[in-house]
């Protein structure tokens, strides 16, 4: 009964959460509005575009009641920008993430602290310049389901496939920062790519601490004998 | 479901002066489904157990499961083809949400298994348990522990006879490993006009405070990220 996995989400989770986000799906059919555990859906009347969660766009896809419309970011000239910019423009580092779509609000808000997968990053109207969270698994999924909603399939593909390798090779060097301990950044690293890297990352990570600790234990005590006003003594 | 319904039905439903869950201002389904998806992320995340959903979110959860199969039944009732397919959308949302329930739970019992003693031996763990969670780990504890006494634990003299002991300043009872690396996102601060999340992060050479902007994704220990995945200002991925 308990859960055999170790820690994180697996890619088939990932796979999941991803199917959690919002696409535009332009139906072909009618259907009334639905009252789902998650709130009622609009109700379908050809030709007007509606956001559903990926999981409710594939079902209608599969049954040929429905195209999905693909994201912005999704089109062949976004990709290639997006490449360019690993590549070129920031080769060490991600492409920056897509802005936060709900600004901080002066009064607490329930949108001041939505996550991915519940952000529209991924409908029709979605910045077309970022990758979001879920980049790779949401390319895959409508490359998969819906080739022929989406213009230039192979096209698509080819540069999903470089992206995936630039920034492979960049988690890869990732490892490098660990080395010290402390808090690293991976901004704009996709929900896939940490699937794949947690282990490999936590593991390197895990074993410094440990081949660190007795150095990091006596200069902690160095640190407090120095005197209290030391940062590692408050 | 236009995406700004979805806002103010968040707005409405967050009210904070707002505690009881069963009068109009109970949460939505979609904030629910938010609150759970987030849970079960941080608890798959996370080695250690984490305090049990607040709010009695899982019971929330599981009654609107409930009252939607039963509205399933009723729909199955005429079955004209043109209704099929709207079955075969809530049922597949239902399934859903029960996955999402089912594996926050058995990540919780795993957890627990793991280290049935740690978490039942101060007060201050035990209530991360829910209450069911502390019979299951009481019964479990019990039937190990005997099991332990029938086939070897007898046999040595008493005073070795302890699975709690602290002797020589190593306790016994062994823990999750709080210093292991996650991976966590912020969420922005909690604080009102606030934008990004200080953490403190310990390292070999140094420690230091970084502010880690909202949205951001990093690499930190889990012991100096806890809090602020407790406070809700940073959570697991």
């Amino acid at each position: 009964m308990a859960l055999p996995l170790t820690p994180g989400l697996t890619p088939t989770e990932v796979a999941f959460l991803c199917e959690m986000e919002m696409v535009t799906v332009v139906p072909r059919q009618k259907l009334e509005s639905l009252d789902l555990l998650a709130g009622a859906t609009q109700p379908l009347r050809p030709p007007h575009r509606v956001p559903l969660p990926l999981w409710l766009a594939l079902l209608l896809k599969r049954q040929r009641r429905a195209n999905i419309l693909p994201p912005p970011w999704l089109f062949p000239a976004s990709l290639d920008k997006i490449l360019k910019h690993e590549t070129e423009i920031s080769p060490e580092t991600f492409s920056p993430p897509p802005p936060h779509p709900y600004a901080i609000s002066v009064l607490p808000s329930a949108t001041n602290h939505i996550s991915p997968p519940f952000l529209p990053s991924s409908t029709a109207d979605s910045p077309p310049d970022y990758l979001p969270y879920h980049w790779l698994e949401l390319g895959e999924i409508l490359l998969e389901a819906c080739s022929d909603d989406i213009p230039d399939p192979d096209r698509v593909r080819t540069v999903l496939r470089g992206l995936r390798e630039v920034r492979m090779a960049k988690m890869r060097a990732s490892t490098k920062d660990l080395e010290g301990g402390g808090i690293s950044s991976l901004r704009g690293v996709g929900a896939m790519e940490v699937a794949e890297g947690r282990e490999f990352m936590v593991g390197v990570m895990d074993g410094l601490r440990k081949l660190g600790a007795s150095r990091e234990a006596a200069r902690r005590e160095r640190e407090e004998d120095e005197g209290g006003w030391s940062r590692a003594g408050r | 479901m236009d995406i700004s319904d979805i806002l103010q039905d968040l707005n409405r439903d967050r009210d904070p002066f707002d505690d009881d869950d069963y009068n109009d201002g109970r949460p939505s389904g979609q904030t629910d489904l938010q609150d759970l998806t987030r849970a079960w992320v941080n608890e798959r995340g996370a080695a250690e157990l984490l305090p049990y959903p607040k709010d009695n979110l899982i019971e929330r959860a599981t009654n609107r499961i409930k009252a939607q199969i039963e509205k399933v039944e009723e729909m199955t009732g005429d079955m004209d083809p043109k209704t099929n397919f709207s079955l075969i959308i809530i049922q597949t949302e239902v399934e859903r949400w029960k996955f999402i329930i089912r594996s926050i739970l058995r990540a919780r019992i795993a957890k627990i298994d793991k280290h049935t003693l740690y978490y039942l031996s101060t007060p201050e763990l035990q209530t991360r348990l829910s209450e069911t969670e502390v019979a299951y780990a009481t019964r479990h504890q019990q039937l190990l522990h005997g099991h332990y006494l029938g086939s070897f634990l007898g046999s040595f003299p008493p005073q070795l006879q302890n699975l709690n002991d602290t002797a020589g300043g190593i306790s016994m009872i062994g823990g999750p490993d709080e210093e292991g690396g996650v991976f966590v996102r912020s969420l922005g601060s909690r604080e009102i006009g606030g934008e990004g999340v200080v953490v403190r992060g310990r390292g070999r050479d140094g420690d230091g405070e970084v502010e880690v902007a909202r949205g951001e994704v990093v690499v930190a220990r889990w012991a100096d990220v806890k809090e602020a995945v407790e406070k809700g200002e940073m959570e697991l991925v």
